[in-house]
């Protein structure tokens, strides 16, 4: 019970807070975007281990590079027209 | 001590575990106590029900909610994100003027936002440039957490345990800067340097900040000047209020309705942002210190506290100072200062100046010892949790408790200066 009492508790307003950070990281040039992402149907047994991806940090450095491909595409196809 | 002030003891006591171990939201745990007064106060003819409405300060909750509504307003145009913006932009880069300007702009926006608000804000400015700029996060989030709460120390609006005292004392605007405001700026260096001296080889090293400009980040322009100006109407008329013949309650609520007339947003949606469980939890409390009052135990306490540390000016100012600094590092301030200033204007010739400062430096500067001591120090080691950080108890605590003792032991040395208080 006095363990409950002193382990941190969740930031209030959540939803509050990551709109405030989007703001800050948009005025200092770096903008971020928040994703909603369902497990794929079919999939439903591996609920765990989506859930898991969130804090997997392979796994953002995966969603980084295919957000970087997808960038440079939109580059190459902007400089082609 | 008779069966009904058992009672009454308990109710307070009772309210008081709810609120500290969140087993119910604070203002729950606050009407809980404030329905078992009504009921036991009116079942033992201890008030009766008309006596009973007037435990509430109609005073206070108008001037809270005068205040939060222009607050509020402001924080929509953007004005302290401004603030904190510009504060990251002149540190060039660098981790020590950048540690310190962050240590000011926390104090600075906590003088007028609430300190949940003022943490959501500064939170988020941390959590971005400390991962922009790769730099250890904690040593700025620690000092953040502790300057929002030295900030609200600063003046009559700066936390709602000021406002509460302020108005029980009769103390205007004016007046408490006239007390208190050499020794603010005294406490937020004191405080500055401590925890730079603490923090010195965890700030990192120079880097180079992207290139932005604040006022990208200012959506309305028009609201940006408009909230300057009338928080500026709302300081002057707080300081020129004895020349007005109205109360600071009329004044907040006047800027308010002005607030809202110009601010184009929808009042519902300012409304709802408005902190209402500080609001119910104020008047719940209210309600059982009321109750206690009447049982004649606050008139009790206030005599013997003061018979036994003596009559003298110096004793009762260190008791105050003391007592409710260390309290309010565990238990709500708010809930320190409603209970203190009954007991402090009920006991004659202790309601001095002094007594009353030292009351205000009490309840406000024990709010950032532990990470429990406060709503700032919880939400700042929730916004770590949430960036994937984690911050022991004893981390906080260690740098908590320096910096608590050297603010409540320059507070005792300053009060003995400024009310000279012989010993």
């Amino acid at each position: 019970m006095v363990k409950k009492w002193i382990e941190p508790r969740d930031i209030k307003s959540e939803s509050d807070y990551e709109e405030e950070k989007r703001k800050f990281g948009m005025a200092l040039g770096k903008p971020f975007i928040t994703l909603i992402l369902e497990i794929p149907t079919g999939f439903e047994e591996y609920n765990n281990e989506f859930i898991n991806l969130e804090k997997d940090v392979d796994f953002h450095e995966e969603v980084n590079d295919l957000i970087k491909k997808r960038l440079l595409l939109e580059s190459r196809r902007k400089k082609n027209l | 001590m008779d069966e009904i002030q058992i009672i009454f003891i308990l109710v307070y006591v009772l309210t008081i575990l709810l609120s500290a171990t969140k087993i119910v939201q604070m203002s729950v745990a606050a009407l809980i106590g404030a329905l078992l007064t009504a009921w036991f106060g009116l079942l033992y003819g201890v008030f009766g029900y008309e006596q009973s409405l007037g435990f509430i300060d109609v005073q206070l909750i108008m001037l809270l909610l005068g205040v939060m509504i222009v607050v509020e307003v402001a924080e929509r145009s953007g004005l302290f994100r401004f603030g904190a913006l510009y504060a990251v932009k002149i540190s060039g880069g660098n981790p020590k003027i950048l540690f310190v300007s962050i240590c000011v702009i926390s104090a600075a926006v906590s003088v007028f936002l609430s300190d949940p608000t003022a943490m959501l804000l500064i939170a988020a400015a941390m959590a971005t440039i400390t991962k922009l700029l790769r730099y250890d996060p904690i040593p700025y989030f620690i000092s953040a957490m502790i300057m929002i709460n030295l900030g609200g120390t600063s003046t009559l609006i700066g936390s709602v345990s000021n406002m509460i005292i302020g108005l029980q004392a009769g103390i205007s605007f004016t007046a408490f800067i006239g007390y208190l405001g050499v020794c603010e700026i005294i406490l937020w260096g004191l405080t500055i340097a401590a925890l730079y001296f603490l923090f010195r080889k965890r700030l990192g090293t120079k880097k180079e900040l992207p290139k932005y400009n604040p006022w990208e980040s200012v959506e309305n322009k028009k609201l940006f000047y408009r909230s300057i100006l009338i928080l500026f109407l709302l300081i002057i008329l707080f300081l020129t209020l004895e020349n007005l013949g109205v109360g600071a309650e009329a004044v907040a609520l006047g800027c308010a309705i002005l607030a809202l007339a110009i601010s184009g947003s929808d009042p519902t949606d300012i409304f709802k942002k408005l902190d209402w469980e500080t609001i119910f939890f104020i008047a719940g409390f209210m309600f059982i210190v009321g109750g206690l009052e009447k049982t004649g135990l606050l008139a009790d306490i206030s005599t013997q506290l003061f018979q036994t540390v003596g009559q003298g000016e110096f004793g009762a100012s260190m008791t105050t100072l003391w007592f409710s600094g260390l309290a309010s590092s565990t238990v709500s301030n708010i809930a320190i200062a409603l209970t203190f200033s009954p007991i402090i204007s009920g006991s004659a010739g202790i309601g001095t100046p002094a007594v009353w400062s030292a009351l205000v430096l009490g309840t406000n500067l024990g709010g950032a010892t532990t990470p429990l001591s406060g709503a700032v120090t919880m939400m700042g080691v929730g916004a770590l949790k949430r960036e994937g950080i984690s911050l022991s108890f004893a981390e906080f605590t260690k740098v908590g408790v320096i910096t608590s003792l050297i603010q409540l032991g320059f507070a005792s040395f300053y009060l003995i200066i400024r009310f000279n208080l012989g010993v």
